[in-house]
Protein backbone atom coordinates (compact mmCIF):
# COMPACT_ATOMS: atom_id res chain seq x y z
CA UNK A 1 0.00 0.00 0.00
CA UNK A 2 1.13 3.50 -0.81
CA UNK A 3 2.58 5.21 2.30
CA UNK A 4 0.42 8.27 1.88
CA UNK A 5 -2.72 6.18 1.48
CA UNK A 6 -2.01 4.49 4.80
CA UNK A 7 -1.43 7.88 6.35
CA UNK A 8 -4.65 9.24 4.84
CA UNK A 9 -6.65 6.45 6.46
CA UNK A 10 -5.26 7.33 9.87
CA UNK A 11 -5.41 11.07 9.26
CA UNK A 12 -9.18 10.96 9.00
CA UNK A 13 -9.47 8.91 12.20
CA UNK A 14 -7.38 11.48 14.09
CA UNK A 15 -9.98 14.23 13.68
CA UNK A 16 -11.82 13.26 16.85
CA UNK A 17 -8.71 13.63 18.96
CA UNK A 18 -8.49 17.41 18.54
CA UNK A 19 -9.66 19.67 21.33
CA UNK A 20 -13.01 21.30 20.59
CA UNK A 21 -12.78 25.03 21.13
CA UNK A 22 -15.98 26.71 22.25
CA UNK A 23 -17.65 29.73 20.66
CA UNK A 24 -16.34 31.96 23.45
CA UNK A 25 -12.78 30.68 23.18
CA UNK A 26 -12.74 31.43 19.45
CA UNK A 27 -14.37 34.81 20.01
CA UNK A 28 -11.62 35.76 22.48
CA UNK A 29 -9.01 34.82 19.87
CA UNK A 30 -10.30 37.22 17.22
CA UNK A 31 -9.90 40.11 19.66
CA UNK A 32 -6.19 39.41 20.04
CA UNK A 33 -3.43 41.08 18.04
CA UNK A 34 -1.65 39.35 15.21
CA UNK A 35 2.08 38.75 15.42
CA UNK A 36 2.55 37.89 11.75
CA UNK A 37 5.66 38.86 9.79
CA UNK A 38 3.55 41.21 7.64
CA UNK A 39 2.85 43.36 10.68
CA UNK A 40 6.54 43.43 11.55
CA UNK A 41 7.53 44.20 7.98
CA UNK A 42 5.12 47.14 8.00
CA UNK A 43 6.50 48.50 11.29
CA UNK A 44 10.13 48.06 10.23
CA UNK A 45 9.53 49.63 6.82
CA UNK A 46 7.82 52.67 8.34
CA UNK A 47 10.74 53.00 10.77
CA UNK A 48 13.15 52.90 7.85
CA UNK A 49 11.32 55.70 6.05
CA UNK A 50 11.23 57.74 9.26
CA UNK A 51 14.93 57.06 9.85
CA UNK A 52 15.97 58.33 6.43
CA UNK A 53 13.71 61.37 6.57
CA UNK A 54 15.15 62.15 10.02
CA UNK A 55 18.69 61.78 8.65
CA UNK A 56 17.97 64.18 5.79
CA UNK A 57 16.42 66.71 8.22
CA UNK A 58 19.32 66.33 10.62
CA UNK A 59 21.79 67.07 7.83
CA UNK A 60 19.75 69.95 6.50
CA UNK A 61 19.38 71.72 9.82
CA UNK A 62 22.68 70.76 11.38
CA UNK A 63 25.53 73.24 11.81
CA UNK A 64 26.97 72.15 8.48
CA UNK A 65 24.48 74.02 6.40
CA UNK A 66 25.39 77.28 8.19
CA UNK A 67 28.84 76.97 6.70
CA UNK A 68 27.45 77.11 3.19
CA UNK A 69 26.74 80.72 2.30
CA UNK A 70 23.10 81.40 1.30
CA UNK A 71 22.40 77.70 1.33
CA UNK A 72 18.62 78.08 1.14
CA UNK A 73 18.85 80.17 -1.97
CA UNK A 74 21.31 77.85 -3.56
CA UNK A 75 19.42 76.59 -6.61
CA UNK A 76 21.21 73.28 -6.67
CA UNK A 77 20.31 72.66 -3.05
CA UNK A 78 16.63 73.41 -3.65
CA UNK A 79 16.56 71.16 -6.70
CA UNK A 80 18.18 68.35 -4.69
CA UNK A 81 15.64 68.78 -1.88
CA UNK A 82 12.73 68.62 -4.31
CA UNK A 83 14.19 65.53 -5.94
CA UNK A 84 14.75 63.80 -2.60
CA UNK A 85 11.19 64.48 -1.40
CA UNK A 86 9.85 63.43 -4.79
CA UNK A 87 11.79 60.19 -4.55
CA UNK A 88 10.56 59.66 -0.98
CA UNK A 89 6.95 60.23 -2.08
CA UNK A 90 7.42 57.84 -5.03
CA UNK A 91 8.91 55.04 -2.93
CA UNK A 92 6.40 55.51 -0.14
CA UNK A 93 3.52 55.37 -2.63
CA UNK A 94 4.93 52.19 -4.16
CA UNK A 95 5.49 50.70 -0.72
CA UNK A 96 1.89 51.47 0.26
CA UNK A 97 0.46 50.03 -2.97
CA UNK A 98 2.56 46.88 -2.61
CA UNK A 99 1.62 46.53 1.03
CA UNK A 100 -2.07 46.80 0.17
CA UNK A 101 -1.75 43.93 -2.30
CA UNK A 102 -0.60 41.51 0.43
CA UNK A 103 -3.56 39.23 0.78
CA UNK A 104 -3.66 36.02 2.81
CA UNK A 105 -6.29 34.59 0.51
CA UNK A 106 -3.91 34.59 -2.47
CA UNK A 107 -1.97 31.49 -3.43
CA UNK A 108 1.17 30.80 -1.40
CA UNK A 109 3.46 31.91 -4.25
CA UNK A 110 1.59 35.16 -4.92
CA UNK A 111 1.49 36.00 -1.21
CA UNK A 112 5.23 35.46 -0.87
CA UNK A 113 5.95 37.48 -4.02
CA UNK A 114 3.87 40.40 -2.77
CA UNK A 115 5.62 40.40 0.59
CA UNK A 116 9.04 40.28 -1.08
CA UNK A 117 8.01 43.05 -3.48
CA UNK A 118 7.02 45.27 -0.55
CA UNK A 119 10.39 44.68 1.10
CA UNK A 120 12.20 45.29 -2.19
CA UNK A 121 10.65 48.77 -2.47
CA UNK A 122 12.02 49.74 0.93
CA UNK A 123 15.38 48.19 0.11
CA UNK A 124 15.54 50.25 -3.10
CA UNK A 125 14.78 53.39 -1.12
CA UNK A 126 17.59 52.59 1.31
CA UNK A 127 19.88 51.87 -1.64
CA UNK A 128 18.96 55.21 -3.19
CA UNK A 129 19.80 56.98 0.08
CA UNK A 130 23.14 55.22 0.34
CA UNK A 131 24.04 56.33 -3.18
CA UNK A 132 22.97 59.89 -2.34
CA UNK A 133 25.15 59.83 0.78
CA UNK A 134 28.20 58.55 -1.09
CA UNK A 135 27.73 61.09 -3.91
CA UNK A 136 27.05 63.92 -1.45
CA UNK A 137 30.19 63.16 0.50
CA UNK A 138 32.16 63.07 -2.76
CA UNK A 139 30.76 66.44 -3.86
CA UNK A 140 30.47 68.26 -0.54
CA UNK A 141 33.78 67.28 0.99
CA UNK A 142 35.93 69.18 -1.56
CA UNK A 143 33.43 72.05 -1.34
CA UNK A 144 33.78 72.32 2.45
CA UNK A 145 37.51 72.01 2.22
CA UNK A 146 37.65 74.93 -0.20
CA UNK A 147 35.30 77.07 1.89
CA UNK A 148 36.58 76.36 5.38
CA UNK A 149 39.39 78.84 6.36
CA UNK A 150 40.77 76.41 8.97
CA UNK A 151 41.11 73.63 6.41
CA UNK A 152 42.71 76.07 3.99
CA UNK A 153 45.38 76.93 6.60
CA UNK A 154 46.04 73.23 7.18
CA UNK A 155 46.34 72.67 3.42
CA UNK A 156 48.75 75.59 3.12
CA UNK A 157 50.88 74.22 5.99
CA UNK A 158 50.82 70.75 4.46
CA UNK A 159 51.90 72.18 1.09
CA UNK A 160 54.75 74.05 2.78
CA UNK A 161 55.91 70.84 4.49
CA UNK A 162 55.55 68.83 1.29
CA UNK A 163 52.87 66.65 2.93
CA UNK A 164 49.94 67.58 0.73
CA UNK A 165 49.65 64.08 -0.72
CA UNK A 166 49.75 62.57 2.76
CA UNK A 167 47.03 65.01 3.88
CA UNK A 168 44.68 64.16 1.00
CA UNK A 169 45.37 60.44 1.39
CA UNK A 170 44.48 60.73 5.09
CA UNK A 171 41.23 62.56 4.34
CA UNK A 172 40.21 60.02 1.70
CA UNK A 173 41.03 57.03 3.93
CA UNK A 174 39.15 58.47 6.93
CA UNK A 175 36.13 59.31 4.74
CA UNK A 176 36.09 55.86 3.17
CA UNK A 177 36.41 54.22 6.59
CA UNK A 178 33.51 56.25 7.97
CA UNK A 179 31.37 55.39 4.96
CA UNK A 180 32.33 51.72 5.27
CA UNK A 181 31.37 51.68 8.96
CA UNK A 182 28.02 53.39 8.25
CA UNK A 183 27.22 51.00 5.39
CA UNK A 184 28.46 48.06 7.48
CA UNK A 185 26.06 48.95 10.30
CA UNK A 186 23.19 49.15 7.80
CA UNK A 187 24.11 45.82 6.23
CA UNK A 188 24.21 44.25 9.69
CA UNK A 189 20.78 45.67 10.38
CA UNK A 190 19.54 44.11 7.12
CA UNK A 191 21.18 40.82 7.82
CA UNK A 192 19.39 40.74 11.17
CA UNK A 193 16.02 41.69 9.66
CA UNK A 194 16.31 39.04 7.00
CA UNK A 195 17.73 36.52 9.41
CA UNK A 196 14.85 36.93 11.80
CA UNK A 197 11.90 37.77 9.61
CA UNK A 198 12.37 36.55 6.10
CA UNK A 199 14.63 33.51 6.31
CA UNK A 200 11.73 31.08 6.37
CA UNK A 201 9.80 32.96 3.70
CA UNK A 202 12.81 33.11 1.38
CA UNK A 203 13.52 29.42 1.88
CA UNK A 204 9.92 28.46 1.13
CA UNK A 205 9.76 30.81 -1.84
CA UNK A 206 12.89 29.25 -3.33
CA UNK A 207 11.40 25.82 -2.75
CA UNK A 208 8.22 26.77 -4.61
CA UNK A 209 10.15 28.42 -7.43
CA UNK A 210 12.41 25.39 -7.74
CA UNK A 211 9.39 23.47 -8.97
CA UNK A 212 8.84 25.89 -11.79
CA UNK A 213 12.24 25.19 -13.39
CA UNK B 1 -22.97 45.02 11.51
CA UNK B 2 -19.62 44.15 13.10
CA UNK B 3 -21.38 42.06 15.75
CA UNK B 4 -23.25 40.16 13.03
CA UNK B 5 -20.03 39.59 11.15
CA UNK B 6 -18.27 38.41 14.31
CA UNK B 7 -21.10 36.06 15.13
CA UNK B 8 -21.27 34.47 11.68
CA UNK B 9 -17.48 34.13 11.56
CA UNK B 10 -17.10 32.53 14.99
CA UNK B 11 -19.96 30.14 14.27
CA UNK B 12 -18.41 29.04 10.96
CA UNK B 13 -15.00 28.68 12.52
CA UNK B 14 -16.33 26.67 15.43
CA UNK B 15 -17.86 24.27 12.93
CA UNK B 16 -14.74 23.97 10.77
CA UNK B 17 -12.05 24.30 13.44
CA UNK B 18 -10.60 20.87 12.71
CA UNK B 19 -9.02 22.23 9.53
CA UNK B 20 -6.91 24.63 11.62
CA UNK B 21 -6.08 21.91 14.13
CA UNK B 22 -4.83 19.72 11.30
CA UNK B 23 -2.58 22.48 9.91
CA UNK B 24 -1.21 23.02 13.43
CA UNK B 25 -0.66 19.29 13.84
CA UNK B 26 1.65 19.24 10.81
CA UNK B 27 3.57 22.42 11.52
CA UNK B 28 4.00 22.41 15.29
CA UNK B 29 5.56 20.03 17.73
CA UNK B 30 4.03 20.84 21.10
CA UNK B 31 0.82 22.06 22.70
CA UNK B 32 1.87 25.67 23.20
CA UNK B 33 3.04 26.06 19.62
CA UNK B 34 -0.15 24.36 18.41
CA UNK B 35 -2.29 26.86 20.33
CA UNK B 36 -0.14 29.76 19.21
CA UNK B 37 -0.43 28.89 15.52
CA UNK B 38 -4.14 28.15 15.95
CA UNK B 39 -4.62 31.65 17.31
CA UNK B 40 -2.61 33.32 14.53
CA UNK B 41 -4.55 31.45 11.82
CA UNK B 42 -7.83 32.46 13.50
CA UNK B 43 -6.73 36.13 13.56
CA UNK B 44 -5.68 36.00 9.89
CA UNK B 45 -8.98 34.37 8.93
CA UNK B 46 -10.89 37.02 10.84
CA UNK B 47 -8.90 39.82 9.19
CA UNK B 48 -9.62 38.37 5.75
CA UNK B 49 -13.25 37.51 6.52
CA UNK B 50 -14.81 40.78 5.30
CA UNK B 51 -13.40 39.92 1.87
CA UNK B 52 -14.91 36.43 1.98
CA UNK B 53 -17.78 36.57 -0.44
CA UNK B 54 -19.10 33.12 -0.06
CA UNK B 55 -18.47 32.26 -3.70
CA UNK B 56 -15.79 29.90 -2.40
CA UNK B 57 -16.57 27.34 0.26
CA UNK B 58 -15.61 28.57 3.72
CA UNK B 59 -13.57 25.41 4.29
CA UNK B 60 -11.67 25.80 0.97
CA UNK B 61 -10.89 29.37 1.93
CA UNK B 62 -9.69 28.19 5.36
CA UNK B 63 -7.19 25.79 3.80
CA UNK B 64 -5.60 28.63 1.89
CA UNK B 65 -5.39 31.15 4.73
CA UNK B 66 -4.37 28.40 7.19
CA UNK B 67 -1.49 27.17 5.05
CA UNK B 68 -0.40 30.69 4.11
CA UNK B 69 -0.23 31.58 7.78
CA UNK B 70 1.71 28.42 8.66
CA UNK B 71 4.29 28.63 5.86
CA UNK B 72 4.59 32.39 5.32
CA UNK B 73 3.17 34.68 7.96
CA UNK B 74 3.68 32.85 11.21
CA UNK B 75 6.58 33.81 13.41
CA UNK B 76 7.39 31.03 15.80
CA UNK B 77 6.47 32.17 19.28
CA UNK B 78 9.18 32.63 21.85
CA UNK B 79 7.03 31.42 24.69
CA UNK B 80 7.49 27.69 24.83
CA UNK B 81 6.71 26.45 28.28
CA UNK B 82 5.80 22.91 27.53
CA UNK B 83 8.26 20.89 25.52
CA UNK B 84 6.21 17.74 25.43
CA UNK B 85 6.10 16.41 21.93
CA UNK B 86 2.84 15.27 20.38
CA UNK B 87 4.48 12.30 18.79
CA UNK B 88 5.95 11.13 22.07
CA UNK B 89 2.50 11.13 23.59
CA UNK B 90 1.00 9.35 20.62
CA UNK B 91 3.80 6.84 20.56
CA UNK B 92 3.50 6.03 24.27
CA UNK B 93 -0.21 5.39 23.91
CA UNK B 94 0.21 3.30 20.82
CA UNK B 95 3.08 1.29 22.24
CA UNK B 96 1.11 0.46 25.35
CA UNK B 97 -2.20 -0.28 23.72
CA UNK B 98 -1.21 -1.90 20.48
CA UNK B 99 1.47 -4.10 19.25
CA UNK B 100 0.52 -3.69 15.67
CA UNK B 101 2.90 -3.40 12.77
CA UNK B 102 0.56 -0.95 11.04
CA UNK B 103 0.61 1.24 14.13
CA UNK B 104 4.39 1.18 14.14
CA UNK B 105 4.48 2.00 10.47
CA UNK B 106 2.14 4.93 11.04
CA UNK B 107 4.32 6.26 13.82
CA UNK B 108 7.31 6.13 11.51
CA UNK B 109 5.28 7.76 8.75
CA UNK B 110 4.22 10.69 10.94
CA UNK B 111 7.83 11.14 11.99
CA UNK B 112 8.92 11.06 8.35
CA UNK B 113 6.33 13.73 7.42
CA UNK B 114 7.64 15.94 10.22
CA UNK B 115 11.04 15.81 8.56
CA UNK B 116 9.71 17.26 5.29
CA UNK B 117 10.14 20.96 4.58
CA UNK B 118 7.26 23.47 4.87
CA UNK B 119 6.22 23.24 1.22
CA UNK B 120 6.35 19.45 1.11
CA UNK B 121 4.25 19.33 4.27
CA UNK B 122 1.69 21.63 2.62
CA UNK B 123 1.46 19.29 -0.37
CA UNK B 124 1.08 16.25 1.87
CA UNK B 125 -1.56 18.08 3.91
CA UNK B 126 -3.65 18.92 0.85
CA UNK B 127 -3.25 15.37 -0.43
CA UNK B 128 -4.39 13.93 2.91
CA UNK B 129 -7.37 16.27 2.77
CA UNK B 130 -8.41 14.72 -0.57
CA UNK B 131 -7.68 17.84 -2.60
CA UNK B 132 -7.17 17.22 -6.29
CA UNK B 133 -4.13 18.48 -8.18
CA UNK B 134 -6.02 21.46 -9.56
CA UNK B 135 -6.87 22.62 -6.04
CA UNK B 136 -3.34 21.90 -4.83
CA UNK B 137 -1.86 23.93 -7.69
CA UNK B 138 -4.25 26.83 -7.05
CA UNK B 139 -3.54 26.89 -3.31
CA UNK B 140 0.22 26.76 -3.74
CA UNK B 141 0.40 28.95 -6.84
CA UNK B 142 2.29 26.40 -8.92
CA UNK B 143 1.31 24.62 -12.12
CA UNK B 144 -0.65 21.39 -11.95
CA UNK B 145 2.17 19.50 -13.64
CA UNK B 146 4.63 20.71 -11.05
CA UNK B 147 2.26 19.84 -8.23
CA UNK B 148 2.21 16.25 -9.55
CA UNK B 149 5.98 16.14 -10.02
CA UNK B 150 6.56 17.48 -6.54
CA UNK B 151 4.09 15.09 -4.97
CA UNK B 152 5.90 12.17 -6.56
CA UNK B 153 9.17 13.53 -5.20
CA UNK B 154 7.63 13.81 -1.75
CA UNK B 155 6.53 10.18 -1.93
CA UNK B 156 10.04 9.14 -2.94
CA UNK B 157 11.51 11.27 -0.15
CA UNK B 158 9.20 9.68 2.40
CA UNK B 159 10.23 6.22 1.20
CA UNK B 160 13.89 7.20 1.53
CA UNK B 161 13.36 8.50 5.06
CA UNK B 162 11.50 5.31 5.99
CA UNK B 163 14.03 2.96 4.35
CA UNK B 164 17.39 4.70 4.50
Amino acid sequence: MDELELLKKDWKKGEDSFPKLSYNEIYKMILKKSSSIVKWIFIISILEFVFWVAISFALKYSGYSDDIPNVESNTAFIILSVISYGVLAYFFYRFYINYRTINTTDSATTLMENILKTRRTVKQYVGFNLIVIVVSVGVLLPYFMNQDPQTQTIIENATANGELLKFYAGIIIVTLLMLAVAIGVLLLFYWLIYGILLKRLNKNYRELKKLEV
Amino acid sequence: MTKELEHSFVELLEKHQNIIHKVCRLYTYNYDAHNDLFQEITIQLWKAYPKFRGDAKFSTWMYRVGLNTAITLYRKSKRRISTQDFDDVQFKISAEEYDDTEEQQLKLLYNAVKQLNDIEKALVFLYLEDKNYREISETMGISEVNARVKMNRVKTKLRTILNP
